[in-house]
């Protein structure tokens, strides 16, 4: 029972860090049906960022905030800068998932370059772990945990109660319709990119606290989670991508705790491909059928 | 008008000198191709890049004191990914468009048992990392390795824990095959040393968190751990066991001895326990000789081809040992008066190793000096002593080391081989 216990903790954590990530990529994903497999890169960016503070002495916090927006900005010069113009041409969505993975592979491999290919310690907000019987958390880790449920309160309601998130839902939905109504569409999705690329910057800077480390391959490396947790819990939504994250954090530090370190994140994979199995339709969400949105 | 017959015999005689020049006889002045097959990418990438990091300064070396008898060499990376699936269309397509391949640095761990028996039919002479012990006896006679096998590595750790009075062992180990592969040397010896193994972790590499791996670790209390992954999941592994109070002495293999790994770990855990806990098993150093100044010079000469700093390349055991291996092949090359692999394969052993009347020498110039002389050579490489026995292997004793916060090396003691080979494992593949 101890075991179950501190494993469950542990797997809140991986949740709670998949979790920031996962509602940035699938609030992105819902709208402008874009599988943006440079997320990952964009997320080392975030890290990068939040290192490069912390060399100069900022305040670590301060250095997530600027992770964040190094993200943001990323992200939209991606998404005006590249991905529109590719839109313009009618580019298709398998297409323009590959326009997105080579433009992930140039940001790394310029990264690699730059980085000397070195890996960058990054320990800031260290504390003695808070033990409870065989549960043990560090106060960073509860920090993130929080975290990432304010940042699920927030979107949730910001998606329902405000005028915004109404027309991000339209231009979700149906983009024509929604233009016709008088919603500034290509405001819309500009406001999109910028809070996806931002959480994205937020994650990758979640993601190296708590590996300790950057390098210039630590978003691709957790990209694979990241879209798993968004499809497992529906496109779009990012309650379900919260939901998924947690299932797959409790899954994979279960099995790792119990022994099976090795298979844990098999284990995570394994309930993707049930899901896949078994509803089918609520991973793609129609999406294939859809127009990109840029 | 160009009658169909002559146009059959000058399309044969074409095909006939494309033919030609396929084979592994570079019979121009043109380059000379030196291919990396080492894991670029992929889960053993670390490993990959430790390996890549002595190639340019050899090459360099090699070039700038004139080449090989008139040939400059060219680097060709070709990638693994540390697995055989890859390394075998990417090795057969080098095979297939290099047609002045002359050596291989690799394989690696990974690809071996697909690569080698490639190569060695091609004919194509490899220095490999390969640590698996089935090329304790190597029947392959393009196959040299100048590195430990994985059983020594393991009875090498195996022997300097006990030399520490410890008693209770865990393994953790990443599951990329090039650390998987030291892990049998590793549970053999210590049941050979009867030191008892209190639990065996399987880390995936780059995960966010190991936390209920380092719970596991924690209640199997033990007093060493010995290990091997890539450093940034070293990082957050021994990071996390630090901040849940479970830090205890570390035993690394040479996998863990390399810039990336001690940085990455360094930071987590802090500079004085890691001074404190941690030792790597290395192959022993050599003495400041010659030929270490000449790696040093030519990692400087090479310092735009190499992604890392030169004191990190510099630093690198696995670098250094790619580095005497082409620097062997390049003098096997002069002293078989020959860029044909099939003539100057059976000159590598002998040009390294020491013998009466043998002229030492400690770099390329020095050993293409000699044998202009019309002398027989010996090179001492900048690991040291080179010596291959009749199953092209060669390797010394190993050393305990561990890093300073500056990243000097600080010796804390030694392994002899006598000790090594003294001790009989059973059952590594």
């Amino acid at each position: 029972m101890g075991q179950l216990l501190a494993s469950s903790a542990d797997g809140i954590v991986v949740a709670a860090i998949l979790a920031v990530a996962a509602m940035g990529f699938t609030l992105q994903f819902g709208l402008t049906n874009v599988i943006n497999l440079s997320f990952g890169a964009v997320m080392t960016i975030g890290g990068f960022t939040a290192y490069l503070a912390n060399v100069a002495h900022l305040n670590a916090w301060l250095g997530m905030l600027l992770g964040g927006v190094a993200g943001a900005v990323a992200t939209v010069a991606l998404g005006r800068g590249v991905l529109r113009l590719y839109a313009r041409r009618r580019t298709q969505l398998f297409e323009m998932m590959m326009v997105t993975l080579g433009m992930g592979l140039v940001i790394d491999y310029g990264l690699q370059a730059i980085s000397q290919n070195a890996i960058y310690g990054y320990t800031v907000l260290r504390g003695a772990p808070l033990r409870m019987g065989p549960i043990a958390v560090t106060p960073i880790e509860v920090g993130i945990i929080v975290m990432a449920l304010v940042i699920l309160v927030a979107a949730e309601a910001a998606l329902k109660f405000t005028k915004l998130g109404k027309a991000l839902r339209a231009t979700a939905v149906e983009p024509s319709l929604a233009r016709s109504c008088g919603i500034q569409t290509g405001r819309v999705v500009l406001i999109t990119w910028t809070v996806s690329g931002f959480l994205c910057g937020i994650a990758g800077v979640v993601y190296i606290i708590s590996t300790q480390s950057v390098d210039y391959s630590t978003g691709e490396l957790f990209l694979p989670l990241v879209i798993a947790a968004a499809i497992l819990g529906g496109v779009g939504s990012i309650r379900g991508a919260v939901v998924a994250s947690l299932v797959m954090g409790l899954v994979t530090e279960i099995v790792a705790g119990y022994g099976g370190a090795a298979y844990s994140t098999v284990a995570g994979f394994a309930i993707l491909v049930v899901v896949l199995l078994v509803r089918p339709g609520s991973v793609s969400g129609g999406a294939e059928d859809r127009q990109l949105v840029l | 008008m160009v009658k169909p017959r002559v146009l059959a015999v000058g399309a044969a005689a074409a095909l006939g000198a494309v033919l030609a020049g396929c084979g592994a006889t570079a019979a121009t002045k043109g380059p000379l191709v030196v291919a990396g097959v080492i894991a670029i990418t992929g889960t053993s990438s670390f490993e990959g890049s430790n390996q890549y990091d002595g190639i340019p300064p050899a090459i360099y070396e090699i070039n700038h004191d004139g080449g090989v008898l008139g040939h400059k060499l060219v680097f060709k990376g070709v990638d693994t990914r540390g697995d055989p699936a890859d390394a075998l269309p990417a090795v057969q397509q080098l095979l297939a468009t290099s047609n002045n391949l002359v050596a291989v640095a690799g394989p690696d761990t990974g690809s071996a048992p697909t690569i080698v028996p490639v190569l060695n039919s091609a004919h194509i002479p490899m220095m490999a990392v390969a640590g698996e012990s089935v090329y304790d006896h190597n029947t392959a006679p393009y196959f040299w390795r100048l590195f430990a096998p994985d059983s020594a590595n393991g009875i090498a750790m195996g022997l300097w824990a006990k030399q520490k009075s410890f008693t209770r062992v865990a393994a953790v180990f990443a599951t990329d095959p090039g650390s998987q592969g030291d892990l049998p040397g590793v549970l053999a010896s210590l049941k050979a040393l009867h030191i008892q193994l209190v639990a065996n972790i399987s880390l995936t590499p780059d995960q966010s968190s190991y936390q209920s791996s380092v719970s596991q670790l924690i209640q199997a209390h033990p007093d060493v751990i010995m290990t091997e992954s890539d450093g940034g999941t070293a990082g957050t592994f021994f990071g996390e066991l630090k901040s849940l109070g479970g830090l205890v002495p570390i035993i690394g293999t040479l996998a863990t001895y390399t810039p990336p790994w001690l940085t990455a770990v360094q930071s987590a855990i802090g500079a004085a326990d890691m001074r404190q806990d941690y030792a790597g098993l290395i192959t022993a150093p050599s003495k400041p000789t010659a030929a270490v100044t000449a790696w040093d010079q030519a990692v400087k000469g090479a310092k735009s081809k190499l992604p890392v700093s030169v004191h990190a390349a510099q630093n690198n055991p696995f670098g250094v040992t790619y580095y005497d291996g082409m620097i062997a092949v390049a003098l096997a090359m002069v002293a078989a008066k020959s860029t044909n692999p099939v003539d100057f394969n059976k000159k590598i052993a002998s040009v390294c190793n020491p013998g009466p009347g043998k002229k030492v020498v400690y770099s390329f110039a020095q050993g293409v000096a000699a044998l202009k002389a019309g002398k027989q050579i010996s090179y001492f490489g900048a690991t040291g002593l080179i010596k291959f026995d009749k199953y092209h292997n060669s390797f010394g004793g190993m050393e305990a080391v561990t890093s300073s916060a500056s990243g000097s090396t600080i010796k804390l003691g030694s392994v002899s081989v006598a000790s090594i080979e003294a001790v009989h494992v059973k059952g590594v593949a």
